[in-house]
């Protein structure tokens, strides 16, 4: 979409007063019913102060900071989630004033470190490590009675959910959660918390873009591959991710790139289909849960 | 998943882009109008509503044209608001004039200006009187080329002009023939010298489209419409860029043409659409939709040309429609 001018901040205040010219019309429109507040010439200065007084200022740059940050593909949907969530925080707008019960405490505080998660994608690596930390304190300033600290268990469903959202099946996933969980009653410190996470949100990226290369193999209205190609990508990219084990880390993001090109694939697919004889299709599942296990393979296990 | 571009960009310059400010600042100029919500709601409640009926583009509802016009999100929100509200026109099959098209308007945004709705109708009408009367997909289809290109048509018509002042198309297309001819050649109304040659317009537009700050159509579509003739007058360029389906599904607004009147029941879309979610409509009172409307009573249960009877007499620049 094409960029249509934002008013500059010099004309901001001009725009304030236009806007307020233009809806007496509409106010009359609606109703001679509703008060209309007098204007005064000095309402500007006072509702500056207004604003900051009741806490829109700080709220605002704090949310303008946040979209910086995360850099959203859609900023105002961002926004809406990003107050939604905030008016669910804070006690003063929850309607009834009853204290939650700890189970809903608890799922309030998981929902909160999800969504804190979410805000920046994993490649985005300063901002996804900041909303980590404050994910992590989220969940660690649990209820009065108990130490602060993160507990195995609250990691354990924390990383279960982020999986479950992220439509991954939970046989491709599990093997995964084995790996970096920990136990119910272990304390769970900061990087081991983070290194998690980040693991967690590699691997879904990783299941979907291999659903999506599936969908390339897999035949039109069949919905399942030749074995014998989806075994040769499979193969291709156990030998790319092997060759990190053999060299320095620039030297082998090229090879597994040279190894991963167009042509050395289409080789390999090629050598497969003429080598060996067609068995059994390979279904989705499959492979996901292959491709994956590969990517497993490399995650170094907690303790 | 990722577009880069994005995270790239400088700061100022990925706001801008996504008029993050513009919503910002609105958002604090409706807090303003209403600050007896805060104290009920709460400042975060009240934000996320705005930004929730800015995603569903329900907040530019009688807001005044200004704010209507000022992001091309806010432009498509109006023209599906349009379509929405007014789709019983088209599915009774009335045909309306200038006039009452600009009354239906100004019923969604009271300052709506007439210059706007003129351009529009004179797309549908060509040269014809302009109190004749269009059909509703007519005016709606040329109302959004006019509306939501409105800055690029502009210039469009500023380069228009040169070409025909400032070269003479007659001479350069038919070298041999001599300027009393051609005079009488028009006189009779030779359509194919009119207006200018395609080819030549659309290099000029291909410019355009480049250096152009505002929405402007996709330049292949453009090309699209101006490859399949030799020469065009500005009118017929209108005109095929307003029937051009392609066109229409870039700017996202409308459904195609055949499908203008189906989808869900009219009641149900209209129910959704006046239900009072955004902050410009919680300033109407607190109570049911119906209780909202003092000045024209629910829509949904009026004929369209009834509605229209129903147009706010208090309002001055509102044309009279009882004719």
């Amino acid at each position: 979409m094409a960029v249509l001018p934002v008013p500059l901040p010099s004309a901001k205040m001009a725009a304030v007063e236009k806007r307020r010219a233009a809806m007496a019309p509409a106010a009359n429109f609606t109703d001679s019913g509703r008060p209309l507040v007098s204007r005064a010439a000095a309402a500007a200065e006072s509702e500056e102060d207004f604003l900051r007084q009741v806490g829109v200022t700080e709220m605002l740059r704090a949310a303008l900071l946040k979209v910086l940050e995360a850099r959203p593909e859609e900023p105002i949907a961002f926004l809406a989630h990003y107050f939604e969530n905030m008016g669910l925080r804070s006690p003063a707008n929850g309607g009834a004033g009853e204290p939650p019960g700890q189970l809903l405490l608890q799922q309030q505080r998981l929902g909160r470190a999800l969504w804190h998660l979410r805000l920046a994608h994993h490649s985005q690596r300063t901002a996804f490590n900041n909303n980590v930390g404050v994910a992590y304190e989220c969940l660690s300033a649990s209820g009065r009675k108990k130490k602060p600290g993160l507990d195995g268990r609250t990691y354990g469903e924390l990383l279960k959910r982020i999986c479950r959202d992220g439509e991954a099946p939970e046989e491709v996933v599990a093997p995964l959660l084995r790996k970096i969980q920990c136990r119910d009653h272990e304390a769970v410190p900061l990087d081991v918390f983070r290194a998690g996470m980040l693991t967690c949100f590699v691997l879904l990226e990783f299941v979907a873009r291999a659903g999506a290369l599936f969908q390339l193999l897999e035949g039109p209205a069949v919905a399942v591959a030749d074995r014998r190609v989806g075994q040769a990508v499979l193969d291709t990219l156990e030998g790319a991710l092997q060759a990190s084990d053999n060299s320095a880390a620039p030297a082998c993001y090229l090879e597994a790139g040279s190894r991963l090109g167009p042509d050395s694939l289409a080789l390999a697919m090629d050598r497969a289909m003429s080598g060996r004889r067609p068995s059994t299709p390979m279904t989705r599942e499959e492979f996901l849960e292959k491709a994956a296990a590969l990517f497993i393979a490399k995650v170094k296990p907690v303790g | 998943m990722l577009s880069p571009e994005r995270l790239a960009l400088p700061d100022y310059e990925y706001l801008a882009q996504r008029h993050v400010l513009t919503y910002m600042e609105d958002a604090v100029c409706q807090l303003l109008e209403n600050k007896e919500d805060i104290s009920q709601y709460g400042i975060a409640r009240f934000f996320t509503e705005y930004f929730n009926s800015v995603c569903q583009g329900t907040h530019i509802l009688f807001r005044e044209f200004s704010f209507i016009q000022a992001t091309p999100h806010n432009r498509a929100s109006f023209l599906r608001a349009f379509w929405r509200c007014f789709r019983t026109v088209g599915k009774n099959g009335d045909l309306l004039t200038m006039k009452e098209y600009h009354c239906l308007l100004q019923l969604l945004c009271p300052d709506f200006p007439l210059e706007l709705t003129q351009k529009a109708a004179r797309i549908v009408l060509m040269d014809d009187a302009m109190d004749c009367l269009m059909s509703f997909s007519d005016f709606l289809f040329a109302f959004q080329i006019q509306f939501y290109y409105s800055e690029f048509l502009d210039s469009v018509a500023a380069i228009y002009q040169d070409l025909l002042s400032g070269k003479n198309p007659n001479t350069v297309i038919v070298p041999t023939s001599s300027s009393g001819q051609h005079r009488q050649r028009q006189v009779l109304g030779e359509a194919s010298m009119e207006g200018v040659e395609a080819s030549l317009f659309y290099q000029c537009l291909e410019n355009l489209c480049d250096r152009h700050k505002y929405s402007c159509p996709p330049p292949a579509l453009v090309k699209e419409v101006l490859s399949n003739v030799q020469r065009l007058t500005f009118y017929g360029f209108l005109v095929a860029l307003s029937k051009h389906h392609g066109i229409n599904q870039a700017l996202g607004a409308l459904p195609d043409k055949g499908d203008l009147m189906h989808g869900p029941s009219l009641d149900e879309e209209l129910e959704r659409l006046l239900v009072p979610r955004s902050p410009g409509l919680i300033q109407l009172g607190h109570a049911s939709p119906e209780a909202s409307w003092p000045a024209f009573p629910d829509p949904s249960r009026l004929a369209p040309l009834e509605a229209l009877h129903h147009i706010p007499e208090n309002d001055g620049s509102t044309e009279e429609t009882d004719d």
